[in-house]
């Protein structure tokens, strides 16, 4: 691979070529319930000037943002350069550690691993969009009060798949709230308080 | 024992973080997060073998992409990192190359993606050197020379070598012994990985460098920063608000954050440069590895009479740190000697990562001290207990010690004594098995400063310079403030990272945070509370010294009744303002330490060689705990760092190319959701006379001991001592069917 030639690094556009071919893996972590399906939604000829850029509408938290993008930008970096939603962190950028994760047409998802192109059409929810108004989402309340964040990188990750899970499935036990969260890595080893949380929300919206 | 000596109003309750709203709702700006006006991107060219002089570096491809901006290498970008090797010089960027991550080149673009491509167009000639990857080949006197000294890592004071630490007389305590035990034990390299990629903005303002870092400690990377560029110190700031973490790897500045300052200077724009996850598995330090090898003298009923330690240590191509092991501090040894030898290979660079010199010491001290009381016939509890430090190397007397207690109420709790069985003793394929280990950290005070100012509303404003890398420290100051002042904690705002802005601060490592900046903050507020009851004393026709403050309230001691409203009282005087620099000690002769004793069931299935915690308890004398919610999650992520590194973690390098072969999460598999048991934590809680309100430190060690804990369980269950980390199911697979 030409890459490897010049150093070990890997750019995006390499791991982009790698989704489908396996030659670097788009591996979800454990077995998390995280998807990272299709190129639905995706049509090349909004190519625009210059051949890579396209311009598309994003529906996020319910608003709809025109912005031009490049082919290869991922769902994630536009989130956070172009709409300034920089609640959605980048921990790995290539799918393995949960913290960029979204809800996309209801299901918990990778936003470093969806093209910014495929997401015509869909509905996007971030951490940012989870309150409603100064009201918190009773899931952010109970990782206030259950101490979910140590340093809070992972956090918007974790509570966008206990949400999801939430949606899907308002009153899970505890394996499946781990489950639920276990494509979402907390390298300050919060576990439990996560889970904690997600449990807590969960007894309180009866 | 020691009591508080008053009943605190915030102090030892469950506080949530003061700023858990904005790490909840996604608004809390970590570095990464922020964007300048013409902002460029910056991304690093690594190089690709483990040895080599660059003969030369072709960048003009790059330079004609465009959108690309700068272009810095070892040539135009001689800049030295100091606090990056301390036995020979190291640079930004180094000719030769030392190792596979050893950085070559930076881009600035004005986009990330046009940084990444031009990477791919630099032209790197490299004449290859010799390499060395073991430690223990690279002491042989034929092998390459990575340092100019040779590989032992000489360098001056704290960087000297080999590390060596005797008391008593160890020939006399070997023969004192009934028996003597030898063996080696094993630990790898293993990644901080916290989940913040490290990122760094630099801009110039008229010849004053500002760097937005990514940074456990401010104070100290403006000084780095202000020696490496030869700049005064106000010619530098450096602000850190929130930190995705570190555990001891983003201590100080680093290289990309010069790498950013240089780009940022040569674009003349400001330049935040990112790194990639690869990136920070092998262009930052990880835990270094080691191969410890043992000598034990005991009495046959399991009483140590002496302990000599010899052993190598992996700190990779430079020597940020020192590169010791400590896993016998949390003994009684009366003759001990040690020699530890930091060696310098072809690899990725070793230093602090979470409790630094003890993680890999306690597994290989507690899991030979576990294998002695078995070839004794002692019972490891028996035997931890027997042997448990009551004094600092066997001599001075500690602050505070009730690792006692933490040994009994934690095996209380597990029920250790009911559970433990002979080694391997369960029928069937999957095996139960309990064990425990001690554990701990050193505590002392230090060099602190605060500012503390009373608005004319009577609420107050905290500034200091830490940085909250996930530990609460923020909280943790406002909630000193909140009890020092008498102002309730949401009455109370704090500021903090920022050079410009707030005082001195040691830096958020070492668990040295609330013993240093404490003290400060305490005097800061007793600083403030004088000009308050000056003010107070004519309105409530009293003396100063006859009032006193506590939620919000001025009153007189004598007659709590009689109060006003501080808000009432400062209404017309301005800002009152409390400052001070404090470095509190210990008396002479006296040592602090925090202790732990750990304990864990495991379930150990002999088929597949998986294991499963299936309980875990940790038992911490920290002191007093000032809050305890946040307490409590130190302790449990501290152990769940040491479930990886007893399971899986292990950066792989391979032998031939010497490229690290899994740098990211998925391959060198740290702990997710579905390992992680609920960690119990007993807080055996003592008023420490030295500590701010009683309470001593809690960051590192609850990952001290989590590995040798699991191992001795390891063992109970299958009978096999497992010397090497990971201990992987293959591994015990293996070792199960012979
Ligand atoms: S940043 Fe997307 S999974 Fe890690
Ligand atoms: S809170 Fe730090 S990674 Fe989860």
């Amino acid at each position: 691979m030409e890459d490897e030639k010049k150093g070990t690094r890997l750019s995006r556009r390499s791991f982009l070529k790698g989704i489908g071919g396996g030659a670097i893996g788009t591996a979800v972590i454990s077995t998390g319930l995280v998807k990272s399906d299709s190129a639905e939604g995706y049509s090349p000829e909004t190519s625009g000037a210059g051949g890579n850029r396209a311009t598309i509408t994003l529906k996020v938290n319910g608003k709809a943002y025109r912005v031009e993008v490049e082919h290869r930008s991922t769902l994630a970096e536009v989130l956070r350069d172009e709409l300034g939603l920089t609640g959605t962190k980048i921990g790995c950028d290539r799918g393995e550690c949960g913290a960029c994760t979204v809800i996309i047409n209801g299901h918990n998802m990778y936003a470093c691993s969806q093209l910014a192109v495929w997401m015509q059409g869909k509905d996007i929810l971030t951490v940012e969009g989870l309150a409603k108004g100064d009201k918190l989402d009773p899931l952010q309340e109970a990782f206030i009060e259950h101490d979910g964040p140590q340093c809070g990188f992972c956090t918007s990750g974790q509570i966008m798949s206990g949400k999801a899970l939430l949606m899907k499935n308002p009153k899970p036990d505890e394996a499946q709230a781990r489950r639920g969260l276990s494509g979402n890595l907390c390298r300050c080893g919060n576990y439990n308080r996560e889970v904690a949380a997600v449990l807590a929300a969960a007894a309180k919206s009866s | 024992m020691a009591q508080a000596p008053k009943e605190y109003s915030i102090v030892g309750k469950q506080t949530p973080r003061i700023d858990a709203y904005e790490r909840v709702t996604g608004q809390a700006q970590y570095t990464g997060d922020l964007q300048l006006p013409g902002m460029l991107y910056a991304r690093v060219l690594r190089s690709n073998v483990p040895h080599a002089k660059i003969i030369s570096i072709d960048t003009s491809k790059a330079e004609k992409l465009p959108g690309v901006k700068a272009v810095i290498h070892h040539e135009n970008a001689k800049v030295p990192w100091s606090s990056g090797g301390h036995t020979h010089r190291r640079y930004i960027f180094n000719n030769p190359v030392r190792y596979v991550g050893d950085p070559v080149a930076a881009v600035a673009a004005t986009d990330r993606h046009i940084a990444e491509d031009a990477l791919k167009l630099i032209d790197v000639k490299y004449e290859k050197i010799p390499h060395v990857l073991d430690a223990n080949e690279a002491l042989k006197p034929d092998a390459p020379k990575i340092a100019p000294n040779g590989n032992l890592s000489v360098g001056k004071g704290a960087f000297s070598a080999p590390i060596e630490e005797s008391w008593g007389d160890i020939e006399q305590g070997f023969k004192d012994a009934d028996r003597v035990f030898e063996d080696t034990y094993i630990t790898k390299h293993v990644n901080n990985a916290q989940l913040e990629r490290r990122v760094s903005i630099a801009k110039w303002d008229a010849g004053k460098l500002t760097v937005y870092a990514s940074t456990q400690g401010v104070s100290n990377a403006r000084t780095d920063i202000a020696k490496d560029f030869a700049l005064p110190l106000s010619k530098v700031r450096v602000v850190c608000k929130y930190m995705g973490g570190g555990f001891g790897n983003k201590n100080q500045a680093q290289d990309y954050d010069y790498m950013a300052a240089m780009l940022a200077k040569v674009a003349a724009q400001p330049v935040k440069l990112e790194f990639t996850r690869e990136d920070d598995y092998i262009g930052m330090h990880g835990r270094w590895a080691s191969e410890q090898h043992y000598k034990v003298g005991v009495k046959n009923d399991g009483t140590i009479t002496a302990v000599s330690l010899d052993a190598v240590t992996n700190m990779g191509a430079y020597r940020k740190q020192s590169g010791n092991l400590s896993g016998t501090d949390f003994y009684n040894i009366p003759n001990f000697k040690k020699v530890i030898k930091p060696v310098h290979t072809n690899t990725v660079v070793a230093a602090n990562y979470r409790a630094p010199a003890y993680p890999q010491s306690v597994f290989g001290f507690a899991s030979f001290l576990d294998q002695v009381a078995f070839e004794l016939g002692v019972n490891p509890l028996d035997m931890f207990m027997r042997n448990r430090a009551q004094k600092s190397k066997g001599k001075l007397p500690f602050t505070s010690n009730y690792l006692e207690q933490c040994i009994l109420e934690g095996s209380k709790r597990i029920g250790f004594s009911e559970k433990w069985h002979k080694p391997g003793a369960t029928a069937g394929p999957v095996k139960h098995g309990i064990g425990m280990a001690l554990g701990g950290y050193p505590f002392r005070p230090g060099l602190g400063a605060a500012t503390i100012r009373v608005n004319p509303d009577g609420t107050a404003h905290v500034l200091v310079g830490v940085t909250d890398i996930g530990t609460g420290a923020k909280s943790t100051m406002a909630i000193i403030a909140s009890e020092a002042l008498g102002i309730p904690l949401n009455q109370i705002q704090l500021t903090n990272g920022d050079t410009d802005v707030t005082p001195y601060s040691v830096g958020e490592s070492g668990s040295r945070t609330t013993a240093f900046t404490g003290p400060a903050v305490v005097a800061a507020a007793e600083d403030v509370r004088k000009q308050i009851f000056a003010l107070a004393s004519a309105p409530m026709k009293s003396k100063p010294e006859e009032l006193d403050l506590r939620d919000g309230q001025v009153f007189r001691k004598a007659d709590s009744a009689q109060r006003i409203a501080l808000g009432q009282i400062v209404k017309d005087s301005g800002d009152l303002i409390g400052r001070a620099t404090t470095n509190p000690n210990f008396p002479k002769e006296m040592d602090g330490k925090c202790f732990s004793a750990h304990f864990a069931e495991v379930e150990v299935d002999t088929w597949t060689g998986h294991v499963r915690i299936t309980r875990y308890v940790a038992a911490h004398d920290s002191g007093a705990i000032l809050n305890r919610l946040t307490a409590e999650s130190q302790i449990k992520g501290g152990v769940v760092q040491g479930i990886g590194m007893a399971f899986s973690e292990e950066l792989l390098i391979d032998k031939v190319t010497a490229i690290p072969i899994n740098p990211n999460y998925r391959d060198a598999k740290v702990p997710t959701h579905l390992e992680t048991p609920e960690v119990e934590v007993i807080f055996v809680e003592h008023y420490d006379p030295y500590g701010v309100f009683g309470g001593k430190v809690v960051g590192e060690p609850p990952i001290t001991a989590a590995v040798a804990t699991i191992a001795n369980a390891i063992f109970n269950a299958t009978g096999k001592r497992f010397k090497e980390l990971p201990i992987t199911p293959d591994k015990i697979v293996r070792a199960v069917q012979v």
